[in-house]
């Protein structure tokens, strides 16, 4: 038995380098997918305090909206462009409607009017694009669907065009945001917003405009992991569970920080598959995915409350 | 007070005709689910069952005169929601059609007090099949112990399964789990390995995990129990590690058009084992677009009329239009009771002429129930993808029942006796 835990699985990984370095790459493209929907927490977290459930909602809303569009022959580049559109309406219309009559409310209250976004919008897509699996345009959008297959130390290694596309676009996406947050003047308004929310305030940063800006960017990041995971298998409200894997990369990384976020997303990709694989499915039957990440982040948790790059609060009285 | 008086008498008067209306027809609630992470493979079976019953309506005046009334109560596949809607349905209804094997496993003790039969075609507890236990439970017209002996014996056509290792991939879920004592016993009995591997509910589009298992393991086969947005990641993530798709075969559920149009041409040899078929030109298809789908009362489209699963709604409802008819013919009366209906179920006796006279032809295969036999094991064909669609490549196939028949009366008697009291149908003979 301590040999199946602490020699078999590295003899494995010796034995079939090629195989391991799959498993890492599956785990990497995973990793930056759960980075992403991660970063969307984030950013609403740092500027509002919200914790946003409507996340997952908005990776399907986006995603049946762009393929919603294409089936009334818009044409695709041209349906990405209206369903940011659409994002950036629905950004407002929530801040408009759903959080600026609750400013000063506890944040239960906000947190709670998230699940109120996420009903409503389960509801009026299905009533508007239907709940059918539809098939993400990803021809149509140029993103490559072949595969590239290499021989790493006689083996055998698989790497869809599809999941390359994916990892570059997600890490220009998380390096933009990063450039965006640091470098330009409405990013730093946000950074001061999750700083301290009184002082960012009083130095006349408009709470209205940056909630809209990071529920927008929330939504951009909605339909690239919309078009990521819809690739894969469809598009359908199958795709909300998504979303729910990125909650032990914030209990990881901590709930305020983006390093974290990224950080803890790729921590939480790779290792949950390579638990799976060489630990998980000989062990113990597999599926251990549904809740390796969460243990992994309570063991973190357990010496880093704050999470491994959250800020720590210390509250004098 | 005279305003009063009036208003008084028109809730009086709308009250009894509305009574009057209640009671001019049967009650057969559906437990849909239309929304959710599985709405994708539950719309078309829905509109496929919701058709049928307004095709019967329009065209009969439901059966024996009286209309349906298949009301749906939405439960998202959740087994808790599910639950709410059985309790909140069971009042006037003649049956209960719970949609999920969750749903049935917790609604199946309250049958028994209820007294009302559940209608589960096609899925469900296995050994449901054994009415003497099971006297409220129907998983007509074939069980899933059933599709896996029928997969087992087709692989076998294939060549000798001894010393082969099939890959059993399913849904972490009381559904995906349901046939592995039957796999585990073919295992043992066949000398093939088997190998479970379970793909959680999160996991369903994310399969990376799992086939990365299948690459490791080189199984021959993939057997698959699919179920939502799993069919179509489990295909997938097949044609990106390569497998070849001649060697993988699903459950009746993870036969879905859409699942597959997915992959189009790469998932070209794809099978799926199915008890109902798609047959366009059937005169069943025809009533349904005069009466349904030209007067609008249809949530169909042209394209998900063709596939498997719309045509499959259509075969279950006319199962429980069967057994409504059978159970007015013995009972000579028009307005059944649940308890009558269940008689029904029991008596269902669906030959090549009657399909025939139903304007089903090659939609469904012949079977019958009794007492004894709330399954009917009809048996079904192997479906192949083609590219664009699903065809025949089999002719009808039949599980061999005698090989389980006593593991379903063991498996029966156990789960009589862990939640007994459980009552039973002594009068059944075997």
């Amino acid at each position: 038995m301590l040999s199946d835990i602490f020699i078999n699985p590295f003899v494995d990984m010796v034995a079939a380098p090629d195989f391991l370095m799959q498993v890492l790459w599956e785990g990497l493209v995973s990793g930056i997918l759960y980075a992403l929907i991660a970063l969307g927490f984030v950013l609403i977290f740092r500027s509002s305090r919200i914790f946003n459930f409507a996340q997952g909602i908005m990776v399907v809303f986006a995603a049946l909206t762009l393929v919603g569009l294409h089936a009334y022959g818009v044409p695709a580049w041209i349906s990405v462009a209206l369903t940011l559109g659409v994002m950036f309406v629905l950004a407002v219309t929530i801040e408009r409607v759903v959080l600026r009559p609750l400013v000063g409310q506890p944040d239960i209250i906000l947190f709670m009017a998230t699940i109120g976004i996420t009903l409503f919008l389960i509801g009026f897509g299905e009533t508007i694009f239907g709940g059918e699996n539809k098939q993400m345009i990803t021809a149509e959008l140029g993103i490559p669907t072949g595969d590239t297959v290499l021989e790493p130390f006689g083996g055998l290694l698989i790497l869809q065009h599809l999941d390359i596309t994916v990892v570059i676009v997600a890490t220009l996406l998380v390096g933009a945001l990063l450039a965006f947050l640091n470098y330009t003047r409405m990013g730093r308004a946000i950074r001061a917003l999750g700083d301290d929310h009184q002082a960012a305030l009083s130095v006349g940063i408009s709470l209205q405009t940056i909630w809209v800006l990071v529920w927008f960017i929330a939504g951009i990041i909605a339909l690239v992991t919309g078009i990521a995971w819809g690739a894969r298998a469809g598009v359908s409200f199958a795709l909300e569970v998504i979303a729910y894997k990125a909650l032990p990369v914030l209990m990881l990384g901590g709930l305020e920080s983006i390093t974290g976020a990224i950080v803890g997303g790729l921590m939480i990709g790779i290792l949950e598959k390579l638990f799976e694989i060489y630990w998980g499915q000989p062990l113990l039957g597999g599926n251990t995915e549904t809740w390796f990440a969460f243990v992994l982040a309570l063991v973190v948790l357990l010496f880093r409350p704050q999470g491994l790059f959250g800020e720590r609060i210390i509250e004098r009285v | 007070m005279k305003h009063f008086t009036k208003m008084a008498a028109a809730a009086l008067i709308a009250g009894v005709t509305a009574g009057a209306a209640m009671a001019q027809e049967l009650y057969a609630p559906n437990l849909a689910y239309r929304t959710g992470p599985f709405a994708a493979t539950g719309i078309p079976l829905m509109n496929g069952q919701a058709d049928y019953l307004t095709m019967l309506n329009a065209r009969d005046g439901g059966v024996g005169g009286i209309p349906v009334n298949a009301e749906e109560c939405e439960t998202g596949y959740s087994t808790e929601k599910g639950v709410e809607c059985y309790e909140k349905t069971k009042g006037k209804a003649i049956v209960t059609q719970p949609w999920s094997t969750g749903i049935t496993l917790q609604v199946l003790p309250k049958t028994n007090v209820d007294m009302i039969p559940i209608l589960a075609p096609g899925y469900g507890f296995s050994p449901m099949a054994d009415g003497k236990v099971f006297q409220w439970a129907f998983n007509t017209p074939s069980g899933y112990w059933d599709a896996a002996d029928m997969i087992i014996q087709y692989l076998s056509g294939q060549g000798d399964l001894k010393g082969k290792k099939i890959a059993f991939l399913h849904l972490d879920h009381p559904y995906g789990k349901e046939p592995l004592p039957l796999l585990e016993a073919k295992s043992g009995a066949m000398g093939f390995e088997l190998v479970p591997i379970p793909v959680g509910l999160k996991e369903m589009q994310n399969q990376s995990a799992q086939w990365l298992q299948i690459r490791r393991e080189r199984p021959d086969y993939v057997v698959m129990w699919g179920w939502g947005a799993m069919n179509a990641g489990a295909i997938t993530e097949a044609v990106k590690t390569k497998f070849p798709m001649e060697n993988m075969i699903g459950v009746w559920w993870s036969g879905h058009d859409a699942d597959l149009a997915i992959v189009g041409d790469a998932g070209k040899g794809y099978k799926s084992i199915s008890w109902s078929f798609p047959n366009a030109d059937a005169p069943v298809m025809a009533d349904i677009k005069k009466h349904v789908v030209d007067a609008g009362l249809s949530k169909s489209n042209e394209t998900e009329m063709q596939g498997v699963f719309y045509s499959r709604g259509i075969v279950i409802s006319a199962i429980l239009a069967e057994g409504i008819a059978a159970a007015q013919a013995e009972y000579d009366t028009a307005e059944i009771s649940a308890e009558q209906l269940r008689w029904g179920l029991e008596n269902i006796n669906m030959t090549e002429e009657r399909i025939k006279e139903l304007g089903l032809e090659g939609m469904v295969p012949p079977f019958a129930t009794s007492c004894s036999n709330h399954t009917g094991h009809s048996g079904g064909w192997m479906l192949e993808w083609d590219g664009a669609q699903f065809v025949k490549v089999s002719d009808h196939l039949k599980p061999d029942t005698s090989g389980y028949a006593e593991l379903i009366n063991t498996k029966a008697a156990e789960y009589a006796e862990a939640n007994a009291p459980w009552p039973t149908n002594d009068a059944c003979e075997g």
